[in-house]
C-alpha cells in the first residue's frame, strides 16, 4: 500500500465520519478503508468519538447571560454570612430577606430527638391583616411542624399558599395548602429533613402552572424559628 | 448561538478542571466563572431535560455552580474527575427539585403536573452523563482544536464556514478536524481511566 495514500486517506477519516468530504474524497476515503485494517480501526474510534460530541451537541445549551451576573453577584461570602438583601438572587423575598440569619436548628439541635421549634408569622405588605403560628415537633422518623394560619386573602383560581424553609443560601418546599372564606386554615405538614438547617420560614403566594421563585416570591407572612 | 463549551477567557488557555476547583476553593471567583463557561451549557440542557421547564433549568444551574462554590474544598480529584463531581451534584440538585415538584402535586391535587423525566432512569440519563466526559475532554484539548469542534459540532458550521470565521486555510481546518478528534479521543480514555 502507498504510504502517502494512507496518510492521506487517515487525514481525511475524521471528515469522513463527519459526513464532511466532497463525493470525490469519500470514494478515495472508503476504497482505502476496504483495504487498510488500520484505518477501519481508527474510523470505529472517530467515529464514537464523533457520536459523542453529536450527543453533546444535542443535551448542551447555553443558559441566559443573566443567569451567570446573578450567580456571580450572589456568591456566599467565604467565612463569613451574606445577607440575603445583598444578594441578588434572593432580593425579592424581601420579607424573608429582612429577618436576621440565625442558624437556630443548626446551632441548637431543635430538630433533635424531642426537640421543638416555633415560630410566630408576622404579616407583609400582601396581607397586612394575616398572621399565623408554625410549631415543628419531632416525631419519629420526621419532624412535622403545625400550622395555623388567618386573615389571609382566599386563593383566586389557580392560586396557593406554600410554606417555606429558608436560610442564607436557598429555601426549602414543606407543603402547599390553600384557605378557607376566612383565611383560615390549621394543618401539620411533614418537615423536610434538612430543614433542621434552616432558621426562618415564610409563606409564599404561589400560581399553577408557574414554578415557584424566590426572585418574584410574593411571601404573605414570615418568621423566625426559635427554640422552646 | 453562544460557544461556551470548552470556556473563555483563561479557560480557552486549557487550565484543567481540578486546577480551577482548587481555585474556587481558595476564593477564586474568576475560576468559577471560567468553570461556569465550560460546564453551564450542559448543566442547563441537563436542567431542561430533567425538569422540562427553562426557569427550573436557571435555577438549577444557580444551585449547581452555588454548589460548587460552597463544596469546592472537599472536592477529591482522587476520587473521581470534576464531570464527573458536577454531573452528580446536578443530578441530584435536579431530583431535589423534582421531589419538591411532585410534593405541590401531591398537595394541589386538582391541578395535576406532568410527570417529571427522573435523572437516572433512562437513557437520556447515560447521554448527559457522557456529554459531561465529553466536556472535560474538549476543556483539555489545545484551543484550535477545540475551537474547530465546537463550531462543527455546537454551532454546526461547515469546513468552509469555520475557515472563514477563524481566517484558516481549508485544507488545514480538514486536517485539523481529524486532529482534533483523534486529540478529543484520546483525552476520552483519559477520562474514562481516571474515573475507574
Amino acid at each position: 500500500m502507498d504510504e502517502r495514500e494512507h496518510l492521506k486517506a487517515r487525514d481525511l477519516l475524521g471528515l469522513y465520519v463527519l459526513g464532511s468530504l466532497d463525493p470525490e474524497e469519500e470514494w478515495e476515503a472508503e476504497e482505502h478503508l476496504r483495504r487498510c485494517a488500520a484505518c477501519q480501526t481508527e474510523e470505529r474510534d472517530l467515529r464514537k468519538t464523533h457520536e459523542r460530541l453529536s450527543e453533546l451537541a444535542g443535551v448542551q445549551e447555553a443558559p441566559q447571560p443573566e443567569i451567570k451576573a446573578s450567580l456571580m453577584g450572589s456568591l456566599p461570602r467565604r467565612g463569613t454570612l451574606r445577607e440575603w438583601r445583598h444578594a441578588p438572587i434572593f432580593a425579592a423575598a424581601a420579607a424573608l430577606i429582612a429577618l436576621a440569619l440565625v442558624a437556630v436548628f443548626s446551632s441548637s439541635g431543635l430538630l433533635g430527638r424531642d426537640a421543638m421549634a416555633s415560630a410566630t408569622l408576622e404579616p407583609t405588605e400582601y396581607a397586612p391583616q394575616g398572621g399565623g403560628e408554625l410549631r415543628v415537633q419531632e416525631e419519629d422518623p420526621n419532624a412535622r411542624a403545625t400550622l395555623e394560619v388567618w386573615n389571609l386573602p382566599e386563593c383566586k383560581k389557580n392560586e396557593y399558599y406554600e410554606l417555606w424553609f429558608g436560610k442564607e443560601s436557598g429555601r426549602v418546599s414543606a407543603g402547599t395548602f390553600k384557605v378557607d372564606e376566612g383565611g383560615r386554615e390549621t394543618l401539620q405538614m411533614n418537615v423536610p429533613e434538612e430543614a433542621g438547617n434552616y432558621g426562618q420560614v415564610g409563606i409564599t403566594l404561589e400560581e399553577f402552572p408557574e414554578e415557584p421563585r424566590m426572585y418574584s416570591a410574593k411571601p404573605v407572612l414570615t418568621g423566625e424559628l426559635e427554640g422552646t | 448561538m453562544i460557544v461556551r463549551v470548552g470556556g473563555e477567557g483563561r479557560g480557552m488557555r486549557g487550565i484543567e478542571d481540578e486546577v480551577l476547583v482548587r481555585q474556587v476553593a481558595s476564593g477564586d471567583e474568576r475560576a468559577l466563572s471560567d468553570l461556569y463557561d465550560r460546564y453551564s451549557g450542559l448543566v442547563y440542557g441537563a436542567g431542561l431535560r430533567y425538569l422540562g421547564d427553562r426557569g427550573a433549568a436557571e435555577d438549577l444551574v444557580q444551585d449547581v455552580f452555588v454548589s460548587v462554590w460552597k463544596s469546592a474544598a472537599g472536592f477529591d480529584p482522587g476520587k473521581a474527575g470534576f464531570a464527573t463531581w458536577i454531573f452528580r451534584i446536578t443530578r441530584n440538585r435536579a431530583t431535589d427539585l423534582i421531589r419538591r415538584r411532585r410534593a405541590r402535586v401531591r398537595t394541589v391535587g386538582e391541578y395535576a403536573l406532568k410527570p417529571p423525566f427522573e435523572p437516572g432512569e433512562e437513557d437520556s440519563a447515560g447521554r448527559i452523563a457522557r456529554s459531561f466526559d465529553v466536556t472535560a475532554a474538549l476543556s483539555r484539548l489545545s484551543p484550535v482544536h477545540r475551537e474547530v469542534l465546537v463550531l462543527a459540532y455546537i454551532e454546526g458550521l461547515t469546513q468552509r464556514e469555520i475557515s472563514a470565521r477563524t481566517g484558516t486555510p481549508l485544507g488545514t481546518i480538514k486536517s485539523r478536524t481529524t486532529a482534533a478528534l483523534r486529540s478529543l479521543r484520546e483525552n476520552m480514555l483519559f477520562e474514562e481511566s481516571s474515573d475507574g
